[in-house]
């Protein structure tokens, strides 16, 4: 069930101080009341209105993904970690996906029609994973972020994000047209 | 619904999607609330629409190929008990609580988050039954731009799409309205020295023609060509003595005008920075603000160099030596013309590609700067954590990039401009080969062509230094860009034009359902309300990141409130005058900040005209006093930045020594005490019993036993207030603050927090 050393669990929930991991032997992952995700463990209790976020989005993609579901006045709480979500069953791992896709509401640039400036704003026209955009972000570097060695998170006026995941993956001219305005 | 409507919030419903929600049963009509977002549950863009009835709310789309109905939720009020955001990563969610599970209703991007905290706040209301207005006040956003919509960094910001770009020379000559008479005598003497200049080569071509070529011919007596000649070296030699004189006080002048600017530009940035709000201050880097306030300020003076011998001088050069060249031959004129095309040609592609490198450049600067204050300020830690060789590496990353980035722009300026160079060489080239021609065939005499070549290196030295032009434009816009966007922000933290006198005086205090968020997100302080009598003790407790130090950076504004009022005194806090207000509430914080200067000047920091017997009496009631004296000098010790060479504990009491000679109506203290031993902690509280008596105080603390004697203690969670009362009245409630005051019995055995525990009732 998990590679933590193992401790009874507490009736009202898992124990705090220690990180759990979920496995496809120890909890169930559904949907239960108005599509809302839900978790079963074993031995403990369903969770209801449960989402999922990443731990190491960059670096381990589908890996240590947390599960919480919030207790109330304003406080969530982690039910487990997934390891691994290949390890679950296809359609529990769906659900865990569609429950990221929702949270990370994030626009992947796969190519750079048009970068430039306008009003004093960097204008970026752009194809994405959700079709074709343009939207206009500060020139500071806290609007584009790295995402891992060669990647970048770019956050445009409304503090939506778009990310290329790798910069080399783009093509010549329109790396040399990005870098030539988002250098750092 | 009758009456004005809301743009955001009552939205009309397409007519096809009207339609098919009539057939399901949805009054559309009957909705005293409708909006949409853009996207749905999947996380997919979708235009779905929230539509909250009377007794129930409902989600709609227009139907897919699957033939899904157009209700996608709907959830009767009396199943909902809580609404509330949730932030996602680029958005976010508005939850029902339903059978005590969080159900994602709507799914909304970041563009549409504030419409639905708007949206939650109404629909919060309409689960307590109370039926909410919703108007045209709800269309109201201050985080945008009034005139464009443009979302802004923070509120009260500069619409950089509404800068006007093209103002920025006119307001740099409006900063030298002062020195006008200077600046024209300056102008004068410019022209007057580019009009000198070109006489030298006119009388070299008399000399020539009139005088060497006769003269070697036999044609002119010697005795005429030698008198001739010597009164033509005499002017020249005038014409130079009295250039240098112009040049003189030209430099001078440009001297004075120059560096008075920068004064005035300096002066003025900072006196803007220390009138704007905290919060601007949190969202940049002190060490970028230095780079500006220092190094920008310093293109004002290069402006005026520009003026005197720069760009605008050689453009004068250039349009005077055209003149006299054309008049002196036109065809030999217009094929010095010739590199022309080409060089317009270069210039658009130095702005183009140069450009932004040189904000790269002040880009790694400015971090730079930011990076060397970072570390030298916290070199403590750095050497408690043996950090050093890694904090060399990251100066040392820093330095590479700004080394890079000169490279960068230097190799490329260095390929351009010698390439620059060879393209109006070829116009002097052409020049020799058509002109010895037309001297060989005696078309043109050779005093003129020696004249046109003299006044060729005239017309391309300052052509050549007109490419630089884009150089400097590009270092000047920037800077002066910068330096007004810091003078075009709005100080968040307005006066009214007529602020209101505060005549009472008592020290009371309101909060009236506050509610405040530092990012546009998440609130902080969600709709707080207490009241403090004059002379109250007031206490507040909370776990870290509650909110507690917010509610006091609201007391002393330091930031605005987004809903709901402070009254001091039965008076808005946005209604008085600052500085009024920041003499009524005095503040000792948790980290006292000390400036460079004496402990004499710091103890008078707020109160300049205070007399000696005063300060000696502050700092004996904050026992400050016996450690003082111990100091070879006194009161005049000079203790360095931030108070280096003082102990926390003594800089705390300098700093309760400093409020009390502020003599303020309300006293907040955020956890005076909290990074002191036990020792410097009695004699703190010491002081501060006698400092807080007959006064308005607020104090926060984590330490709970300095509380104990509050007349009244607030305990805030998550952005309220859970509970308030007596110590022993929270004691005897066993809610949060009995926990609190559990936790730190059992993590601490100092004895005040013992005897704490032990008079649970």
């Amino acid at each position: 069930m998990t590679d933590e050393p193992t401790q009874p669990e507490s009736e009202s929930g898992p124990d705090p101080t220690r990180v759990r991991y979920l496995t496809p032997d120890s909890c169930r992952i559904h949907l239960g009341t108005h599509g809302a995700l839900h978790v079963t463990v074993r031995d403990e209790r369903i969770y209801g209105g449960v989402y999922a976020a990443y731990a190491f989005p960059v670096a381990y993609g589908d890996q240590f993904i947390s599960l919480l579901h919030s207790a109330g006045e304003g406080k969530d709480v982690e039910i487990g970690l997934i390891r691994n979500l290949s390890d679950f069953p296809p359609q529990q791992a769906d659900l865990v996906r569609q429950a990221l896709a929702r949270r990370y509401f994030i626009h992947t640039i796969t190519r750079i029609h048009e970068i430039g400036w306008k009003y004093g704003f960097v204008s970026l026209d752009v194809e994405t994973d959700k079709g074709r955009v343009q939207f206009m972000m500060r020139w500071k570097s806290d609007r584009a972020v790295d995402y891992g060695r060669r990647g970048k998170v770019l956050i445009d006026v409304d503090e939506n994000r778009y990310l290329i995941p790798n910069l080399d993956a783009l093509s010549p001219g329109e790396r040399a047209d990005f870098t030539r305005i988002i250098y750092w | 619904m009758s009456g004005p409507r809301s743009v955001l919030l009552n939205m009309p419903l397409p007519a096809e999607l009207a339609h098919l929600a009539a057939k399901e049963g949805v009054e559309v009509d009957r909705a005293w609330l409708t909006t949409a977002t853009d996207l749905n549950l999947a996380g997919s863009y979708e235009r779905v629409f929230l539509l909250a009835e009377t007794d129930r709310l409902v989600t709609l789309a227009l139907p897919d190929k699957s033939g899904r109905p157009a209700t996608r939720i709907c959830l009767a009020r009396q199943s909902i008990s809580e609404i509330r955001t949730r932030q996602g990563v680029g958005g976010g969610f508005l939850d029902a609580l339903v059978d005590g599970i969080y159900v994602e209703v709507v799914a909304y991007s970041n563009a549409r988050a504030d419409v639905f905290h708007k949206t939650a706040a109404k629909l919060k209301s309409w689960l307590r039954g109370i039926q909410p207005d919703v108007g045209p006040e709800d269309d109201a956003d201050p985080r945008r731009c009034p005139k464009c919509g443009m979302m802004l960094e923070f509120k009260g910001d500069l619409c950089k799409r509404c800068i006007n770009r093209g103002a920025v020379f006119v307001r740099v000559l409006r900063m030298m309205r002062p020195y006008t008479g200077k600046a024209v005598v300056m102008m004068a003497l410019v022209l007057a020295g580019i009009g000198l200049s070109l006489i030298p080569q006119q009388m070299i071509r008399v000399l020539i023609d009139q005088v060497l070529a006769p003269g070697q011919a036999g044609n002119l007596p010697p005795a005429n060509a030698t008198t001739w000649l010597l009164a033509l070296v005499a002017a020249l030699l005038g014409i130079h003595v009295v250039m240098a004189g112009i040049h003189m006080i030209m430099g001078r002048l440009a001297s004075f005008v120059g560096t008075q600017i920068t004064f005035d530009m300096r002066s003025r940035v900072f006196g803007h920075l220390t009138r704007l709000g905290v919060d601007y201050y949190d969202r940049y880097n002190v060490g970028q603000l230095m780079s500006r306030v220092a190094g920008d300020t310093e293109q004002m003076k290069g402006f005026v160099h520009q003026m005197t011998s720069g760009f605008m001088a050689q453009m004068i050069t250039v349009v005077a030596v055209g003149a006299v060249l054309f008049s002196l031959n036109w065809k030999l004129a217009m094929i010095t013309l010739l590199p022309a095309p080409l060089v317009v040609t270069a210039a658009i592609f130095f702005w183009k590609r140069i450009y932004p490198r040189y904000f790269r450049v002040w880009d790694a600067n400015s971090k730079l700067h930011g990076t060397l204050n970072t570390i030298l300020s916290g070199i403590r830690v750095v050497k408690a954590f043996g950090q050093e060789h890694r904090e060399q590496n990251r100066f040392a990353r820093s330095s590479g990039y700004v080394r890079d980035s000169f490279r960068g722009v230097e190799y490329t300026v260095t390929l351009f401009n010698p390439s620059i160079g060879v393209l109006f060489q070829l116009g002097g080239i052409l020049v020799w080969f058509v002109g010895g021609q037309w001297v060989l065939a005696h078309d043109l005499t050779l005093g003129k062509l020696m004249a046109f070549l003299g006044y060729l290196g005239m017309f391309y030295h300052p052509l050549g230094q007109l490419t630089q032009l884009t150089n400097w434009l590009t270092q000047f816009l920037t800077a002066t860009q910068r330096t007004f966007e810091i003078l075009d922000t709005n100080p968040q933290i307005a006066e009214q034009d007529q602020p209101r006198p505060l005549l009472e005086k008592g020290g009371s205090i309101r909060f009236e359902n506050v509610t405040f968020g530092y990012s546009r997100h998440e609130p902080v302080i969600k709709n707080v309300s207490f009241e403090v009598a004059p002379g109250e003790h007031i206490g507040i407790v909370g776990k870290s990141g509650c909110g507690k130090t917010t509610l006091i950076n609201l007391l002393a504004r330091f930031y605005d409130v987004d809903e709901g009022r402070i009254l001091v005194d039965g008076i808005d806090v946005r209604e008085l005058q600052l500085q009024q207000l920041r003499a009524y509430v005095g503040v000792v914080l948790q980290e006292p900040f000390l400036f460079r200067g004496t402990i004499y000047n710091n103890l008078t920091y707020g109160q300049r005209d205070a007399t000696p017997e005063q300060v000696l009496s502050a700092a004996k009631a904050a026992n400050a006093h016996e450690f003082i004296i111990r100091h070879p000098l006194g009161y005049d010790t000079y203790i360095g930045e931030r108070g280096a060479g003082l102990s926390g504990g003594e800089r705390q009491r300098i700093s309760i020594a400093r409020a009390l000679l502020y003599d303020p109506k309300i006293l907040i203290l955020d956890e005076a005490t909290s990074n002191v031993d036990t020792e410097s902690e009695q004699l703190i509280q010491e002081a501060l019993e006698r400092v807080t008596a007959g006064r308005t105080t607020i104090a926060i603390a984590h330490r709970l036993s300095t509380l104990k004697n509050s007349d009244r203690i607030l305990v805030v969670d998550n952005g309220q207030i859970v509970e308030h009362g007596t110590h022993e009245q929270l004691l005897g409630q066993k809610g949060l603050y009995y926990k609190l005051v559990k936790i730190q019995t059992e993590l601490s055995r100092e004895p005040s927090v013992d005897a704490l525990s032990n008079r649970k009732p």
